[in-house]
């Protein structure tokens, strides 16, 4: 269940940004790079806070430039997306070379405080008392309660529908793609810091396209956050297994165990899930 | 007293005058007609009225005193609303969503939904809309999106309203219904701005009128002193319109090259056609009228290929049938491509695509047809709605087929091509061409057919013959014309639900 957060923050993001029409592969970048952020503030400051602050600001003012390239200078935002994870990917391998003289890992470093208090609930103790997952449990009701229900919301929504149609009622069009991104930046962070705390250490790789499988999980939830999270569910689950099935050892090859979850997407999105429809003005700049 | 003064307002794009030094007043709780060909710049200059677009000079004055408006949302507070010649509406949202959207009422940080739902239902019950508040737009037929759109005028508080072309999509009773409204509008005050393409409208609704031609503002009458012969002359300038519409008989025999025999067909357990009978026959242009969605698309679509699902006989003597859509942005035509491209895109002659090949159609295409662009190589939607169409059935006919096929051939396109598209029709008849005619314009059913069927819930509810509907006698020709509108809607034969 811990599993599920990454995802579930990661889609959220992705579907925010989506929602006001720019298409943002660029998450899995942001997820590096926050992950990355927490990691070295963490270990420079010793204040596992300091890092978790600094990474959520890295991450939104890199949210910030790939809005500059996208919706102001209207670059492809697949071209800049793959560009941004190129890049972060490798500036993450450089800075653990450069500063830790280690081919692929960091350090390890201090994980985020917890409520402490809740810890020794058994078995579900690690889950309640680790905020960002509780965070994650609490964004189903947050993002469909903004989504559907407020002003900004319903803004956010029709700019990424038919922005001709926002703008001649006096939406500002640009300014609410912007919100969309940037609520994207911050949510991939806590995705990205998430992953690195409970790791306590952040290697070279370690994000493993969970920003594309995000987004793969916001697809197949429609683009509805009730939907996603139980897409992200049944990620979580079909990882765990992998997981488990790995560490009990089988007599099926690890490589078909590690498939696991991509083949079950896969046939879900072929079997169940049937047509998906984007938002109308998804990817198009304005 | 004048609500809205223009004075020498200008407004370029690129070289293009698209507004020229343009000076007029528009009267306070009047139906102000703003008529014009494609391109005139009519909508050039509402949009400047309703801030989308800034003037290059000139100035305008709403109420008495200068205003400067730098986006919609001045417009709109000032009281002004523009209902845009293309809808914008968003699909995947509700009635509700669109209409609210940008003005939302809300209590803390919700939207305040149940307020909202009713102040809107009030509208809907005061101008008679018969709006489901919940409904997609997606779900809604094209009058119904158009209600929409004036509700949002209305929950707005508009005082004036823009209308660009709101009737080019609406069948003949849905224009009444929407006459209605606009007088409804008037009496409580407003004023209304309106553009139209057909004069009939311009003489039963307007009190002023205006003319623009090629950016520039050439006419002005009102209601007593209307006459649209000069009107007509004064919108398309010295340009001569082709209209006449005799001398093309077909000297043949009419043998008959399609017919559709008890047809029924259902969409999704709908009934769509029923029991339908349908013959075309060369040398015969055959006109469907009826309310948009009674069966037209499907008839043409089972002619055409398109839909197989049917029960009864469909017998067709002819495999060379050519069809021009009714919404040539989305089904004519490739509008990315060039006009080059989509001129040869079905044609076998050209194996590749050569310059050559594409130059020669291309050339042939402009003079015989009197296509206006600046190049072939420009892409398909750079042209006027009225060019992009001669362009397409330019395509069609010079295929060379037996059967051809139009729906709603002239919606939203000017004067004189329409005039040049139907002389074309009835050259192509002339020839020996089975022609099937979809319309909900009957003036244009009227006028070209030789045969007419009225079709009412997927079904030919009457037919009449060229003797029976080409009156001189004014009186029988309204008595005439009424029977064919109460066909259309189903009152007489039928029970209405
Ligand atoms: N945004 C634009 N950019 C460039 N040219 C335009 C634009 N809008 C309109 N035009 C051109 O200006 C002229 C007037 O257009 P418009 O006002 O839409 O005419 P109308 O509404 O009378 O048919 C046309 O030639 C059109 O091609
Ligand atoms: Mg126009």
């Amino acid at each position: 269940m811990r599993l599920f957060t990454p995802y579930y923050l990661g889609a959220n993001a992705a579907n925010f940004s989506e929602r006001s029409g720019v298409i943002n592969i660029a998450i899995e970048g942001f997820i590096i790079i926050s992950a990355l952020g927490y990691a070295l503030f963490t270990i420079f400051s010793g204040s596992a806070i300091v890092g978790l602050v600094m990474a959520v600001l890295i991450s939104v003012s890199f949210s910030l430039l790939f809005s500059l390239f996208v919706i102001k200078l209207k670059i492809n935002q697949i071209v800049a997306g793959v560009g941004f994870n190129l890049l972060m990917a490798g500036l993450a391998k450089f800075l653990i070379v450069f500063l830790f003289q280690s081919s692929s890992n960091t350090p390890r470093f201090n994980s985020l405080p917890n409520i402490f208090f809740l810890e020794s609930i058994p078995y579900l103790g690690k889950v309640l008392s680790d905020y960002i997952i509780l965070f994650s449990f609490a964004l189903v009701f947050i993002s469909n309660f903004v989504l559907f229900k407020t002003k900004f919301g319903l803004r956010l929504r029709s700019v990424g529908e038919n922005p001709e149609a926002g703008e001649s009622l006096g939406i500002k069009v640009r300014l609410y793609k912007l919100y969309g991104v940037i609520i994207c930046g911050f949510l991939a962070s806590l995705g990205g810091i998430w992953l690195a705390s409970n790791q306590n250490s952040f290697s070279d790789g370690m994000i493993a396209g969970r920003g594309y499988i995000a987004i793969a999980a916001m697809i197949i939830g429609k683009w509805k956050p009730v939907n996603i999270f139980i897409a992200c569910m049944m990620f979580a689950f079909f990882e765990a297994l992998e997981i488990s099935l790995q560490i009990s050892g089988t007599f099926i090859p690890s490589q078909i165990v590690q498939m696991l979850p991509y083949m079950i997407t896969l046939l879900v999105l072929i079997g169940f899930i049937g047509k998906t429809k984007p938002p109308a003005a998804d990817g198009i700049p304005y | 007293m004048n609500i809205i003064e223009f004075s020498n307002i200008s407004k370029k794009f690129g070289n293009l005058k698209a507004n020229d030094n343009i000076s007029f007043a528009v009267r306070k709780n009047s139906v102000h007609c703003i008529v014009g060909e494609n391109g005139a710049g009519k909508s050039t200059l509402m949009k400047i009225l309703f801030g989308s677009y800034r003037q290059d000079s000139g100035i305008m004055k709403v109420n008495g005193s200068d205003v400067s408006f730098n986006s919609p949302l001045d417009a709109i507070a000032n009281g002004i609303g523009m209902l845009h010649q293309h809808f914008m509406l968003i699909e995947d949202f509700t009635v509700m969503e669109n209409v609210i959207l940008g003005s939302e009422k809300t209590l803390n940080i919700k939207i305040d939904f149940e307020e909202s739902e009713r102040v809107l239902k009030e509208y809907i019950k005061k101008y008679n809309l018969d709006l489901n508040l919940n409904k997609k737009i997606s779900e809604l037929s094209i009058s119904e999106q158009q209600k929409v759109e004036i509700l949002k005028l209305l929950y707005r508080n508009s005082e004036i309203i823009i209308f660009d072309e709101p009737t080019a999509v609406l069948s003949p009773i849905e224009v009444l219904e929407f006459f209605k409204i606009i007088f409804q509008f008037k009496v409580e005050g407003k004023t209304i701005i309106l553009i139209t393409h057909k004069l009939n409208e311009v003489r039963e609704i307007s009190d002023y009128v205006s003319v623009l031609r090629r950016g520039k503002l050439v006419y002005e009458t009102e209601k007593d002193i209307l006459d649209l012969k000069v009107l007509s002359r004064e919108i398309v300038g010295n340009v001569e319109i082709q209209d006449e519409n005799t001398g093309f008989d077909y000297e043949g025999e009419p043998e008959v090259i399609a017919g559709l025999n008890n047809i029924n067909l259902s969409v999704n357990k709908i009934s769509v056609l029923n029991n339908l009978d349908l013959k075309l026959k060369k040398g015969e242009v055959y006109g469907i009228c009826g309310v948009e969605g009674n069966g037209q698309n499907e008839v043409i679509n089972i002619l055409f290929g398109l839909e197989k699902n049917f029960t009864g006989k469909l017998n067709i003597f002819t495999d060379k049938i050519s069809l021009v859509p009714d919404d040539r942005l989305k089904k004519g035509m490739i509008k990315e491509f060039s006009v080059g491209e989509n001129l040869i895109i079905k044609k076998k002659e050209c194996h590749y695509i050569s310059n050559k090949c594409l130059k020669k159609t291309a050339e042939e295409t402009i003079s015989k047809y009197d296509v206006r662009m600046p190049d072939i190589n420009a892409p398909m939607e750079s042209l006027s709605g009225g060019n992009q169409q001669k362009v397409i059935i330019a395509r069609e006919i010079e295929l060379g087929n037996d059967l051809l096929i139009f729906s709603h051939p002239t919606r939203g396109v000017d004067i004189a091509a329409s005039a040049f598209i139907h002389s074309t029709i009835l050259q192509q008849k002339k020839k020996g061409k089975s022609i099937l005619l979809v319309s909900s314009d009957l003036d244009e059913i009227l006028k070209l057919s030789d045969r007419l069927g009225v079709i009412s819930k997927g079904r030919i509810v009457a037919e009449f013959d060229r003797n029976q509907y080409n009156l001189q006698n004014e009186v029988e020709k309204t008595i005439l014309l009424e029977s064919i509108g109460k066909l259309m809607i189903g009152i007489t034969g039928e029970q209405k639900n």
